[in-house]
């Protein structure tokens, strides 16, 4: 049994009440995707290097094998300042105004 | 700040094992915990007179943020009595106030840092810790659950859970707690947190990430020059970190080390500056060790690397026990370098 309020929680003999220790879970709501572009061709396209040994190279690799279907009118290269914290307010920023879709991916 | 955030209770009946129960729904470490009942949490929250829904902090990346009242009945699993609760509180307060991020990135990061609580100040004898023999082994109560706390507030809080969001290859037992307190009684050198700053009476905790220690066992020198290059030795060795190259080192200074560096006229500073001096390899032994990306090119011949970025990044700490001539190094890496901030005391 589950109550939302130590104050409501019945006192009931033999039992024991335990506190839940977890975090909660902010659902599916607070997450959307960005709308997906429905063609690549003539798109500006964004590579976030994690900053991880040879991501850049990876990278780049994939980018040249997809611009050579979709002929990107650009490609933005950008990188992270740390491979496991989020990019900086100013990379987003500059990954927003250059990029119309984003590559990113890992390499070590 | 007070919200009024309170934490589901789970009612369990009479019949049900609430220790198998903490296993069931996924509470633990592996270990068996102590059940958090509502009047042990209650407890411990009255000891630091905060209410349940006082908000500790938020990790943005994981979108999860801490309540007292969560903080607590982790706290009350890893088996802290309240007496020890201020000392968790301050190392969460570190982190957040390093950067929110890093409790996400302390965990999630494939190389496993533990996180290192170091204890100075009087709190020290108030709660029991041990500073002395066996200094990383079980056996003292406040050692063992109030580095466990904060291990628990990381899985629990923010699903540091293994191989989900914690990414660890090889993992760390340094993960299972690493809290302990400078030997301050049986050192020739002032207090850690003296050295940075703090009164001698004010209780602190200095918090870091970093790797497993490394026993260094310099048994036979008779100089502090031999301990030092020991030590020097062993920081260079480690091509991880000099890869990197931007945390500090902690070396824990055993009994008969600190003794002889002391009677010798080894003070902090320059036992900083002689180990900083020793500690480095050139860049191509790093690039042909693996530690260093790229091929060698003949001026990483005569480049050298240094282990720490700067003397000052060699932190000196008294601790461990008189049976035997050892000290330890630890690697403070990836994520949390050595933050010392006071422990509030109710």
């Amino acid at each position: 049994m589950t109550t939302n309020s130590l104050a409501t929680a019945s006192l009931t003999t033999n039992s024991v009440k335990l506190v839940d220790p977890t975090g909660a879970d902010p659902g599916l709501d607070a997450w959307s995707l960005a709308p997906r572009p429905a063609d690549l061709r003539g798109k500006r396209v964004g590579l976030l290097d994690n900053s991880k040994a040879n991501s850049d190279v990876l990278l780049r690799a994939i980018a040249d094998i997809l611009n050579s279907e979709f002929e990107f009118a650009d490609v933005f290269y950008v990188k992270k300042h740390s491979a496991s914290l989020p990019p900086t307010p100013e990379v987003m920023a500059a990954l927003h105004r250059n990029a119309d879709l984003i590559i990113t991916g890992i390499g070590d | 700040m007070t919200t009024e955030n309170r934490a589901p209770v789970h009612e369990l009946e009479g019949s049900l094992d609430p220790i198998e129960e903490c296993y069931r729904l996924g509470w633990t470490d592996g270990l068996p915990v102590a059940p958090p009942t509502v009047e042990k949490v209650a407890a411990m929250l009255e000891y630091v007179g905060l209410a349940p829904g006082d908000l500790l902090g938020e990790v943005p990346v994981r979108r999860r943020s801490l309540t007292a009242e969560q903080a607590a009945a982790n706290a009350v699993m890893a088996g802290c009595l309240p007496e020890y609760f201020p000392v968790v509180l301050a190392t969460m307060r570190a982190l957040f106030e390093y950067d929110p991020n890093c409790i996400h990135e302390a965990s999630a990061a494939t190389n496993s840092p533990g996180i290192i609580m170091l204890v100075n100040g009087p709190i020290r004898s108030k709660i029991g810790l041990n500073c002395t023999g066996n200094l990383f082994s079980p056996g003292h109560r406040a050692n063992s659950t109030i580095g466990r706390a904060v291990r628990l507030i990381l899985i629990n809080v923010f699903e540091q859970r293994a191989n989900v969001l914690d990414r660890g290859c090889l993992g760390s037992l340094a993960k299972y707690g690493v809290c302990f307190g400078e030997d301050e009684e049986n050192s020739p050198w002032e207090p850690f947190h003296v050295s940075r700053g703090f009164d001698a009476g004010q209780s602190t905790v200095t918090v870091g990430t970093i790797q497993d220690p490394e026993m260094l066992g310099n048994r036979y020198g008779v100089t502090g020059e031999s301990v030092m290059d020991a030590t020097a030795d062993a920081m260079a060795s480690h091509g991880l970190g000099i890869y990197l190259n931007d945390g500090p080192w902690f070396w824990i200074v055993g009994h008969w080390h600190a003794e002889m560096l002391g009677r010798q006229g080894w003070d902090r500073p320059a036992i900083q500056q002689y180990v900083w001096e020793n500690a480095w390899r050139s860049r191509a032994r790093m690039k042909r060790l693996g530690a260093v990306n790229g091929a060698v090119v003949p001026e990483d011949e005569t480049t050298r690397v240094p282990a720490a970025a700067k003397p000052e990044d060699i932190l000196i700490v008294k601790a461990g026990g008189d049976s035997g001539i050892y000290s330890e190094l630890i690697m403070n890496y990836h994520g949390v370098p050595a933050i010392t901030v006071p422990i509030d005391e109710p």
